[in-house]
């Protein structure tokens, strides 16, 4: 039985491309990953967005008003409604000039009961360290 | 941790680089990232390659682009596509692309 | 011998990345490595047979079968992102996988490396 931890690190801008949108989608087929492996094994995403990244972050997004897609909003929900852990970079939310009240922080309003933690980035230099693989979108 | 850094642009990424630390950082230019390793901009070289790390430039792609292993920043060693498997397996533990 | 899995967004033709991640499988597998290769979003335009080779761009569609044919190389594209684009079963290339995100993740389970190209 075995763990492997994939770190998803997000520092794409949301919706011109969709890199960051597959950043969360392929994070939570981890939940679904077991189908594939052998009984206890697992691997276990964690999500932390960098850079402009911190932008996916942002509450109010109205992508399917304007576009008819689900929201970047709505899968980072979705993460935190799957118990995944997500790090938002400090510092790079402070360049921005956001804060906790700007940002989807939790999924309370859909029964989850995990929240995303503002971190130092390095909280997120350590994430990486510990996982066994990076994947940088 | 020991990280292969594939740096594949030449404006953006370099933030990110510039944060990343590893107890062995190698970074291989890859795509446009080839430019880092041989253009000088306003007389200056890449501040990339002022980074502790070690440095190399895909060769394929740096000669795809006019670029000669003679015109490489003296820090950057020419690599193929073989030596970046080699790297990837032998000298790193964990890779990633920017 | 390892296992390299990767993991590519990057758009046919459009981007030279998806050239360097089958170039980059391709040295591997000469190299005795075996090699999971996972294409979605634009990527999955690589699953889509009947790709004519024109000088001006990139053509993939036969080292992809050469690398097939090693026995040592897997090709999977998102169904969900194929699907999204109008490529269908029956357009996918011989050899080539349709499955959903999870094959990805499973992969890289027992993978010695993972390389994920998360753009174009």
């Amino acid at each position: 039985m075995a763990t492997k931890k994939l770190s998803f690190i997000v520092r794409s801008l949301p919706y011109k491309t969709e890199a960051s949108r597959l950043a969360l989608t392929h994070a939570i087929a981890s939940q679904t990953v077991e189908i594939y492996l052998n009984d206890g094994d697992l691997v276990e995403a964690s999500i932390s967005y960098v850079g402009d990244g911190v932008l996916n972050c942002l509450k109010g997004q109205q992508g399917m008003k304007h576009y008819g897609i689900t929201t970047i909003e709505g899968h980072a929900k979705n993460t935190l409604l799957l118990d995944m852990r997500v790090l938002i970079c400090k510092e790079d939310l402070e360049k921005f000039g956001l804060s906790e009240g700007n940002i989807v922080m939790d999924a309370e309003d859909i029964g989850g009961e995990t929240s995303a933690k503002i971190v130092a980035y390095s909280e997120i230099q350590k994430e990486m360290e510990t996982a066994d693989h990076i994947l940088v979108c | 941790m020991k990280l292969a850094v594939l740096m594949s642009d030449y404006r953006s990424g370099i933030d990110m680089i510039d944060r990343l630390s590893a107890d062995s950082l190698g970074i291989i230019f890859v795509g446009n990232g080839v430019y880092h390793a041989a253009v000088k901009d306003g007389g200056k070289t890449s501040s990339l390659l002022g980074k502790k790390a070690n440095f190399y430039a895909l060769v394929e792609d740096f000669e795809t682009r006019g670029i000669t292993a003679a015109n490489l920043d003296s820090r950057v060693k020419a690599v193929n596509y073989g030596d970046v498997v080699d790297m990837i397996f032998n000298d790193y533990e964990k890779v990633i692309w920017i | 011998m390892g296992k390299l899995t990767i993991g590519t967004f990057s758009s046919l033709v459009g981007s030279l990345s998806l050239d360097f991640a089958v170039k980059l499988a391709e040295a591997a597998v000469k190299k005795g490595h075996k090699v999971d290769f996972w294409m979605s979003g634009n990527a999955t335009m690589l699953a889509k047979k009947g790709q004519k080779a024109f000088k001006d761009y990139s053509f993939l569609a036969k080292p992809i079968q050469e690398l097939i044919a090693t026995g040592n190389f897997q090709i999977c594209a998102c169904e969900a992102c194929a699907e999204a684009r109008g490529y269908h079963k029956e357009d996918c290339p011989d050899g080539f996988i349709r499955k959903s995100m999870d094959w990805y993740l499973a992969s890289t389970f027992d993978a010695d490396r993972v390389l994920h190209i998360g753009g174009d």
